[in-house]
């Protein structure tokens, strides 16, 4: 059952509603909890023992944390001076110790179950180069779903509570609640414990209004999904999986094809996400605002998959940004090699490992790592860039924010995000780079409207459906961009011209989309990672 | 109280506004024939035949359609019959499936291929088929949505079922295991609970309809054995059924293994289906009285089907013995 499924949307959805509605005071995050464990064991079964013994683990690591705090501050209270500052330390030290546990344990198992085949296989084509009489043997893991979100989710909020931002959570039942809310477990949006805290645990009563919008949200994702990223993943499929028999214009439509499919799917599961959350009142993080406006690499990022940029950001960068070597380095650059070098090389420290993770952590290929560098290499090439980019500006009178300038930044972050999902998307490395190179063999335009492209598995109807809801998507997408909330706009409105927007919309899902005869299940992209 | 009336009123005219397409894509459906593909072409092609000309209706997965050759019965009896199954029928399309055919026909007889019975696709796929088999039945829209693909790109006309559901598949993939696949054991393969509770509907659709239903296993070393066998004898004893189990009696029809085998005795081909209908054709007159409609007014068409039929058959044969 995945969240794009009529089971899901008609059935477990309404179910769902129906027992959060008849449940007693106090029982609704139960209901809720429930609901996120029938939901997982429908998807992996007895691997819910993973996200229970993770559960426990976080809850049991934040009380005591939380535990140290409260005895660092009676310790600390009692004395002053420099004996104050080495109970201070010797507590923080603890409960670093205690952080590390808790994490290690988690990524542990995290490494274990999705890095291991990759490591074993790596390591294993070392050892033999070395002519070394060892291999280490792949072994069959299956991964539980949703596993990368939800670990990142509960080192997140260990961090949290080391940090001192949130109170460690002395319900058991909460902290399984904000790990396991169904509508989060597949795909995310990986939130902090601040994103949801409010809302999740609120056991707010069901409103009409909050129940139209959720569904307005989720039939929008469906529209998204079902009539473009569904009928976009047969040619992007052919072309990728039979790469060498293709080149030119065809793989490069191939690599702009799979990136709307990925973000018309990623984003569109997205809706139906925030959407069910909000059927019950609960705010979840957004995950996307508008990716293709992005003017450069860094901003892209900023719009793309937001919740784990932020993730990487807050967990990764500011750390990196903030511990002793980067420190060290700072004051040696300063005196030694001036301010431009200095901020460079301190940006490449912190941005290596957030770049390096953000491509493993999409799965155990070298195509990933190379994805997470490309755009630490493009974003680090921004950095350098910048001062003399400023002063060319400058000296050719060209405004920043003068609309030719925008449009050919946005153009040119295109291009980047068109070439790193090709690497992305591509069955290795190799693969990758073969098809990058093919786009500029054999380059005819005029395949572009020859019927090349109809030789891809798709028919001419299913061409005009996808043109059709990219255009209503971008139209959508540039309202908000300006700051609209349609669907605010729509709810204020007249009531015959908000019908009128509802029908319009159910009925483009019922009779566009591609489910039923001739169109086969696609299954989400990220639920995979 | 404002709230729900408005509420209900937006569902009534949603309801409203799928009943109205569904009527038009319906009638489309019918009216474009073989023109739609899939798992939809059966409820179609059913829908378009002339109300009340079906006498006989097949109906089960694809050991149905292969088995049984409509235009051989005709030819042989003058019975009216519809092959109406489908690839790896669920059993809740049967039951939806018959429903749709028993709004314009009412057929006399209702053949079930029983290898359907024991269609188990697990708990959730059942689950969702008995969400949108209901749907589907009642707004035809779900079904037959793709429709406008099929105007856009103009191909309204492919792959029409010219043979009343039998599709002519001459090909020749003989089947190399042991003629005795029915080995004799007490054993009983269970029938899944939520097939047991379809096939009450069906019955009960059968018997509203005043039509019998004939349990048929279709000879398919492939897929039946001895403990099927059993477990639909004993539910065709339960419930008063009759029950013609085929693979007990290949000697008698006549199937040779070696030529009337589509593929490697999954399915029977040309060959094999006339051998089955033939002997069909004789227990159905024997046991049944099915109407002789041929020379009747009316049924014009199945001479001419017919003829054209056994011409691409003598066409098919003879290419094969070049």
């Amino acid at each position: 059952m995945s969240y794009d499924s009529l089971l899901y949307v008609a059935l477990f959805l309404p179910l769902c509603l129906a027992a959060y509605r008849f449940a007693p005071e106090g029982w609704r995050r139960r209901v809720l909890l429930a609901a996120g464990y029938v939901f997982f064991w429908m998807l992996s079964g007895k691997l819910l023992i993973y996200l229970l013994g993770t559960t426990l683990l976080v809850h049991c690591v934040g009380i005591w944390l939380g535990w140290l705090k409260s005895e660092e501050k009676a310790a600390a209270a009692g004395v002053r001076g420099s004996e104050r500052k080495a109970v201070k330390a010797a507590y923080q030290k603890q409960s670093r110790q205690v952080l590390m546990l808790g994490t290690a344990i988690l990524l542990g198992i995290l490494a274990w179950l999705k890095y291991y085949n990759f490591f074993a296989e790596n390591m294993s084509g070392v050892l033999e180069a070395f002519h070394l009489p060892f291999t280490l043997e792949e072994k069959s893991l299956i991964m539980p779903v949703g596993i990368s979100f939800y670990t990142l989710q509960a080192v997140g909020y260990m961090a949290d509570v080391y940090w001192g931002k949130i109170k460690a959570e002395t319900s058991l039942e909460k902290t399984a609640l904000f790990l396991a809310f169904f509508p989060q477990i597949m795909e995310g949006p990986i939130s902090r414990y601040t994103d949801v805290a409010d809302t999740l645990f609120a056991e707010k009563p069901l409103e009409l209004s909050n129940i139209q919008n959720g569904y307005i949200r989720i039939l929008w994702g469906l529209f998204k999904k079902k009539i473009v990223a569904d009928r976009l993943a047969v040619p992007v499929a052919m072309v990728f999986d039979h790469y060498t028999s293709y080149s030119g214009v065809v793989t490069a439509v191939a690599a702009v094809a799979y990136t709307v499919q990925l973000y018309m799917e990623f984003s569109g599961c997205m809706d139906i996400i925030i959407g069910s959350g909000e059927l019950f009142g609960i705010r979840l993080p957004e995950n996307f605002r508008q990716p293709f406006c992005a003017k450069n690499a860094a901003e892209f990022w900023r719009r793309w998959h937001i919740t784990l940029g932020v993730w990487f950001k807050t967990y990764i960068f500011y750390p990196v940004s903030m511990s002793g070597i980067v420190k060290k380095w700072n004051q040696y650059g300063r005196k030694r090699l001036g301010r431009y070098v200095t901020m460079l090389g301190t940006s490449a420290m912190a941005l290596l490992p957030v770049w390096l993770c953000n491509g493993l952590w999409h799965g155990a290929r070298w195509s990933y790592i190379f994805y997470g560098l490309y755009y630490f290499t493009l974003i680090l090439l921004g950095i350098a860039v910048q001062p003399a980019r400023d002063r060319i500006l400058t000296a050719c009178r060209i405004r920043e924010d003068s609309r030719v300038w925008r449009r050919i930044q946005i153009t040119k972050t295109w291009v980047i995000i068109f070439v790193g999902e090709l690497f992305f998307r591509a069955d290795g490395f190799r693969a990758g780079l073969y098809m990058f190179r093919s786009i500029f063999e054999d380059f005819r335009i005029r395949q572009l409207w020859d019927g090349t492209l109809l030789g891809l598995g798709l028919q001419k109807s299913d061409i005009a459906a996808v043109i059709a809801g990219c255009i209503v998507a971008a139209l959508a997408g540039m309202i908000k961009e300006r700051g609209v909330n349609i669907r605010e706009r729509l709810g204020e409105s007249r009531l015959p011209v908000r019908w009128c927007a509802y029908y319009a919309l159910i009925l483009a899902v019922i009779i566009f989309a591609a489910y039923g005869d001739g169109y086969q299940k696609v299954d989400l992209i990220y639920a995979g990672f | 109280m404002k709230t729900k009336k408005r509420c209900i009123l937006f569902f009534l005219i949603l309801a409203m506004l799928l009943g109205a397409i569904s009527f038009g894509m319906q009638r489309a459906a019918a009216g474009m024939k073989g023109g739609i593909t899939g798992r939809s072409r059966s409820f179609a092609a059913v829908g378009a035949e002339p109300r009340d000309t079906l006498d006989v209706l097949v109906i089960g997965d694809s050991e149905s359609y292969t088995s049984m050759s409509p235009m051989d019965l005709w030819k042989q009896a003058g019975i009216t019959s519809f092959d109406c199954g489908q690839p790896g029928q669920r059993i809740q399309e049967t039951c939806f499936l018959l429903k749709e055919a028993f709004k314009t026909q009412s057929p006399k007889l209702v053949i079930l291929e029983t290898n359907a019975m024991f269609r188990d696709p697990g708990f959730l796929t059942n689950l969702s088929m008995s969400i949108i088999e209901p749907v589907r039945y009642y707004f035809p829209v779900f079904r037959y949505h793709n429709l406008w693909r099929q105007i856009l790109d103009g191909n309204t006309n492919t792959g029409r079922s010219v043979f009343k559901g039998f599709e002519i598949r001459d090909k020749v993939v003989p089947y190399e295991g042991s003629d005795l696949y029915m080995k004799e054991t007490k054993d009983i393969q269970q029938i899944p609970e939520f097939v047991l509770s379809y096939m009450e509907n069906i019955k009960k659709l059968c018997r509203d309809n005043d039509a019998e239903l004939l349990l048929m296993s279709a000879p398919s070393p492939h897929n039946y054995n001895y403990k099927k066998h059993n477990a639909v004898e004993k539910y065709a004893e339960e419930n008063d059924l009759p029950y013609i189990d085929l693979n007990m009696k290949t000697q008698e029809i006549g199937i040779d293994w070696k030529t009337d085998s589509y593929d490697k005795g999954d399915h029977l081909n040309l060959r094999g289906a006339r051998k089955v209908t033939a002997y069909m054709c004789g227990y159905l007159t024997e046991n049944y009285s099915l109407p002789d409609h041929r020379g009747e007014e009316g049924y014009q068409e199945w001479d001419n089907l017919s003829v054209q039929f056994f011409a691409e058959v003598d066409r098919r044969n003879t290419n094969a013995k070049k």
